[in-house]
């Protein structure tokens, strides 16, 4: 996806002026200059100030909605609700259990909400970009997932218990440890977070160049040439770009559902026990969410 | 950046301000769900659900209560009725009772009236008898003085006749005795 990237941003560039070409998105839309506070560590930019509005938005509407939760629930209350029962049923009791998933319901619906409205920047006009389309916001959630699964493990092992089951595990003779105990190490502190970073990070980015190309060359169709002849085209286009925009809401729900199932998917192997019985559960849920991930990719 | 055409790569290598930004946001969100949204929510959801245990346990205790209600009503409905049979079968006794009685008290004060009757007839009679008697001996004494007066020489005649007097008379009564007898 990113070579394909390259490649549409490269002819772009070279036929910008002309307007021959319709006006592809580039990745130069995931890298905005800085508006306001430039040069600061607190500069902010386009992708930024998404990211900003959209965590207010999380914070009123949400915050409405609980400081205003009634026994009773209204219509709003009652899809708030049940958002938060998919997460505690079908994402944290699923995988970790019932009994020790319940310390991890916060953190694993915060990911989810946080996420899903982030993603849906991508379809929201005006933004027209997820706010997790740079490899910040993804990055900053990995890391406070590899935070999470480290800390389960050190409180229920200890911090030489969770290292010993993590790399050392049991059940394999001793000389295959010198190829999987580091192979492990890479995978608990990097692969994990760098998996769950561009996973996100690539489908938001890919999503807004495929919604991006379809409209620019719609536009290119309708407006920008002199002739009508590609108008049909346009018609087309305009089709997949709705098509498009259907399929990244359907994605942003997806990818913050994949985040939110793999983090409680490593809490609950870091936590162990009854390993075996957990693992088969993680894989079936896990798995075609994985198939799901590599068709959107 | 866009004097230097953007490569690939720069998506991978995050801006300083980027970092900061994400890191403050997701502390800002993990903050609100942990600290606020949450908990309020479970509230919410957790009086529901306690809510709805109550209502059920109320639920039973009312039907419970309702199940005792009834028996202690069918208990007393059944006692009710067996009263009134009771009472029914006692009015019913009394009745009979009070019938036996008015009717031997009816039939005893007929009988008393019937003698009473009876003695008043009696009485009567005798006084009658009485009476007619007198009279008959008046007016035979009349006619005997009368006859007397005719033979006053003859007292063996005198004496004759009213002894066959006397006689016809009580022949008279005894059979006047006979016929009311026979009437009675």
């Amino acid at each position: 996806m990113v070579s394909f990237v390259g490649l549409t941003t490269a002819s772009g560039l070279m036929h910008l002026a002309s307007a021959k070409q319709p006006d592809y998105p580039t990745i130069e839309d995931f890298l905005p200059k800085p508006a306001l506070f430039a040069g600061t560590p607190f500069a902010i930019n386009r992708i930024i100030l998404i990211r900003i509005i959209l965590t207010v938005v999380i914070l009123v509407v949400l915050g409405l909605t609980a400081s205003h939760a009634k026994l009773i629930p209204s219509r709003w209350q009652s899809v708030v609700e049940y958002g938060l029962d998919f997460v505690r049923e079908s994402i944290v009791y699923d995988v970790i259990g019932k009994e020790k998933g319940k310390r991890y319901v916060s953190t694993i619906t915060t990911i989810f909400f946080s996420i899903f409205i982030f993603n849906l920047g991508a379809v929201i006009p005006f933004a027209n970009m997820a706010a997790t389309a740079t490899i910040c916001a993804p990055l900053v959630f990995a890391l406070w997932s590899v935070y999470n699964y480290w800390a389960a493990g050190i409180r229920a092992h200890g911090l030489g218990g969770f290292l010993r089951e993590e790399l050392f595990p049991a059940g394999i003779p001793w000389p295959i440890y010198i190829l999987l105990a580091p192979i492990n190490l890479i995978e608990i502190t990097l692969i994990r977070p760098f998996s769950l970073t561009v996973r996100l990070f690539a489908n938001m980015l890919s999503g807004h160049l495929l919604v991006g190309m379809c409209l620019a060359a719609t536009q290119f169709f309708f407006i920008e040439t002199n002739t009508k002849i590609f108008a049909p085209f346009g018609v087309l286009t305009l089709a997949g770009g709705m098509f498009m925009t259907c399929f990244e809401i359907f994605v942003a729900g997806l990818q913050a559902y994949i985040f939110s199932i793999l983090t409680a998917s490593y809490i609950s192997m870091s936590l162990g026990e009854e390993e075996e019985e957990e693992d088969k559960k993680v894989s079936q849920a896990a798995q075609p969410a994985a198939q799901l991930a590599a068709v959107s990719a | 950046m866009l004097t230097q055409a953007a490569s690939g790569i720069d998506l991978f290598l995050p801006e300083t301000y980027d970092i900061v930004w994400s890191l403050v946001i997701l502390a800002i969100l993990i903050f609100f769900f942990a600290k606020f949204f949450m908990p309020k929510m479970n509230k919410v959801l957790d009086e529901r659900a306690q809510r709805i245990q109550g209502r059920m346990d109320q639920a039973e205790q009312v039907q419970k209560e309702a199940e005792e209600l009834k028996s202690e009503y069918e208990q007393r409905l059944a006692n009710a009725k067996s009263e009134a049979s009771h009472i029914r079968e006692d009015a019913r006794a009394e009745a009979s009772h009070i019938r036996e009685d008015a009717r031997s008290k009816a039939d005893s004060a007929a009988k008393q009236m019937a003698a009473n009757a009876q003695k008043a007839v009696e009485a009567q009679k005798l006084q009658a008898m009485n009476a007619l008697r007198d009279e008959l001996g008046q007016m035979a004494t009349d006619l005997a003085s009368k006859i007397v007066a005719q033979h006053l020489e003859n007292d063996q005649a005198q004496s004759d006749m009213i002894d066959s007097l006397l006689d016809s008379m009580e022949k008279d009564q005894d059979s006047a005795q006979t016929s009311t007898k026979n009437n009675q």
